[in-house]
């Protein structure tokens, strides 16, 4: 696991009360009563803290799921 | 530890590792998954949050900052923007939720017109000025609602006074700029509730200066949620709110205890000597005394200072008498050990000496080596990471929010000359043949009646922070107390003491319940300050004569055992009153039949009738 990676689990894990372990890319918003729209709202400004970013508001929409976190961060770190 | 506290502390833990917001929120929603029920005991606090924006963050922060302090605790937090029906609705689950303390952040923006900003240049002063009125009786009206609802502490941030003003540097050449239109409402709010020892308003635009500002708060999470507060600012907030709840809670600290070499002042007396050491009026030197100084300021207000050195004690007491920049004298330590024990022991016996719970201290010192060592003996001594650095010393002073008290009282106030009186006493004392002898020597005269409007602050001060002699240690808030106070069938009564020393003022409190013919003292507390001169007798004695004259025929008295109350734990045994039953929690149930039997009063205390 790289260290963006294990970042990025330790915000989700913490916000969604879930082991590390637990967490799957397919982990979907809509179907994990925890991702409430406050949870959403913790974790995406997280994210943007800790990974000095920000998040365009289509985009903050579009966070489906966990693999969805990972491809739109990654796209915004690499460029 | 019961299962469910060793759950809570498991995650708590990593918290304590690293409080950052992430943890804190983590923490809050794991415990909250618990579902916990809410013991009801004196360790127990129930707060509410509402007002005008998203504030579980707060909320959540707050939650587990005063877990952390050690307290169970359950939280309400408000619909968005939902304050006034909260506050209106008696059936609201804001008063369902019983809150001890409540806190209402209400945003300006919230309650002003949308085109506010963009229209305030075009007011005219009038229009200005009632607007501005608008804004305060707006709050103020939540507040008295909440204030005729509940008997909870209610906390209310101030307005933030906006950075930007459309009037630019000439803001302050109107009447009423921008900027002075919300301090005046921050002002007039403080003024509304200057008297109210129920209402206190936080003071959200100052502590905002002092974090910065422009830090204060997100733009992201404000405008996708409308989060108050940045995740940052939010911690600092909370601690803000923790300093009202330690003080409720009577968790306060009383006292300093001061190392001296490179701490009062610099350098080593017993080797640089008098001329040697660094204090003066201009550095280096000057920075010792700016810390001397503030300490002197906790001091006039109540704070009890006292020494704990390694030292020859002829060497250090000759600064505190001959050094002209010496801004602490010896009349200001109510106990001093300079000597060449280890500082643990030292301070097991200040604690003995002055009469405070070894949690009530404070400890400075500059040796790492030495506040290791005491922390390691007494965890619960305060001990104070002192920067290496003497010119930040009066800075961590000042950042130390752990002396707070709900109100200041004139006993506050003279604090420091009860305990010069004190130690006078204690050296009568030695010099006496008996017990009785010295206490006839005192010219102890005792005050006790219901109490009246302008002793209740310090009644509730007690009541709020008095552990050692308290049998049942419940605290009442103000509203309580005064309910009590109206209420036909209860009696709050004050004792204040004087003696040839000086005037100790309110130091007793305790507080009748009436059922039949049964006199129940709900409460029974004394200041630690004048334990042994006998004065809970005349108490106990006036308590039984009153009972007497209403035509009751038991007095009842409860023991609630503590950590920190064994000293009263023998006061009904010692009176003459018999066991009638054991409560949980090793409490106990006492009994005096006033037909048959009485307190009296020691014939060394003169009690004044009103």
């Amino acid at each position: 696991m790289t260290e963006f990676e294990d970042k990025l689990l330790d915000i989700i894990s913490k916000v969604l009360l879930l082991d590390k372990d637990e967490i799957t890319d397919d982990l979907r918003r809509k179907d994990f009563e925890p991702w409430d729209s406050m949870a959403h709202l913790i974790l995406v400004s997280e994210i943007e803290s800790e990974f000095d970013m920000f998040f365009e508001d289509e985009e903050v929409v579009e966070l489906w799921t966990v693999g969805d976190i990972k491809r739109v961060l990654a796209s915004k770190l690499s460029s | 530890m019961t299962d469910t506290a060793q759950e809570v502390e498991k995650i708590l833990q990593p918290v304590r590792e690293n409080p950052n917001y992430l943890n804190l929120w983590s923490a809050y929603k794991k415990i909250q998954a618990l579902d916990l029920p809410l013991l009801e005991n004196k360790d127990t606090l129930s707060i509410a949050v509402i007002g005008s924006s998203t504030l579980e963050p707060l909320a959540a922060c707050l939650e587990i900052k005063i877990r952390l302090e050690g307290f169970q605790t359950r939280t309400f937090v408000g619909g968005f923007n939902t304050y006034r029906q909260e506050a209106l609705d008696k059936n609201s689950l804001l008063y369902k939720s019983n809150p001890d303390v409540i806190v209402l952040s209400v945003d300006a923006a919230s309650v002003l017109d949308k085109m506010f900003i963009s229209d305030y240049v075009r007011k005219t002063e009038d229009e200005r000025k009632s607007l501005q009125d608008d804004l305060v009786s707006s709050v103020v009206a939540v507040i008295q609602t909440l204030k005729n609802n509940t008997s909870a502490i209610i906390l209310v941030n101030n307005f933030l006074v906006p950075v930007f003003s459309p009037l630019g540097i000439v803001d302050n050449k109107q009447k009423l700029g921008l900027k002075l239109f919300f301090e005046g409402a921050n002002e007039n709010l403080v003024d509304t509730f200057r008297e109210s020892s129920q209402v206190f308003i936080v003071d959200l635009e100052s502590i905002s200066g002092d974090f910065g500002k422009s830090r204060t708060i997100n733009w992201n999470t404000w405008y996708r949620g409308s989060v108050p507060f940045s995740e940052e600012f939010t911690l600092i907030l909370a601690d803000e709110y923790l300093r009202y709840i330690r003080a409720l809670k009577g968790r306060a600290k009383k006292c300093i205890v001061l190392d001296l070499d490179n701490t009062l002042w610099g350098g080593i007396i017993g080797e640089d000597g008098l001329e040697g050491i660094k204090l003066s009026n201009v550095s280096p030197g000057i920075e010792y005394v700016d810390f001397q100084r503030g300490l002197l300021s906790l001091y006039n207000r109540g704070v009890i200072l006292a020494v704990c050195s390694k030292n020859n004690y002829d060497d250090a007491i000759k600064v505190f008498q001959e050094h002209p920049y010496q801004v602490l004298k010896e009349k200001h330590f109510a106990a001093m050990r300079i000597n060449w024990q280890n500082k643990a022991a030292s301070i097991a016996e200040l604690a003995e000496e002055i009469n405070i719970g070894l949690d009530s201290m404070v400890f400075f010192d500059d040796n790492p080596v030495e506040r290791a060592q005491v922390s390691l003996a007494h965890p619960e001594v305060l001990v104070v990471e002192l920067p290496k650095n003497p010119r930040l010393y009066r800075e961590t002073l000042e950042h130390l929010t752990v002396f707070d008290v709900l109100s200041l009282t004139k006993e506050d106030l003279v604090r420091g000359e009860m305990y010069a009186g004190k130690r006078k006493r204690a050296e009568l004392e030695k010099s006496a043949e008996s017990i009785e002898d010295f206490l006839r020597t005192l010219d102890l005269k005792v005050k006790i009646q219901p109490v009246n409007d302008f002793d209740t602050p310090r009644v509730v001060q007690l009541i709020g922070k008095t552990n050692q002699f308290n049998l049942t240690t419940r605290r009442y808030t103000d509203a309580e107390v005064r309910q009590f106070r109206e209420d036909k069938s209860a009696i709050v009564y004050s004792m204040a003491v004087t003696d040839k020393f000086g005037d100790e003022g309110v130091v007793g409190v305790s507080i009748i319940k009436m059922k039949g013919t049964d006199w129940w003292i709900d409460s029974l507390l004394m200041s630690c300050r004048v334990i042994g001169r006998s004065v809970e007798t005349a108490l106990l004695a006036k308590i039984a004569s009153d009972a007497r004259a209403a035509k009751a025929k038991k007095l009842i008295g409860e023991y609630i055992p503590t950590k920190k109350n064994p000293p009263a734990a023998d006061l009904y045994e010692r009176h003459g009153f018999t066991m009638s039953s054991e409560t949980e929690n090793n409490g106990t149930i006492w009994e005096l039949n006033i037909d048959t039997d009485t307190v009296e009063i020691p014939d060394w205390i003169d009690l004044q009738e009103e």
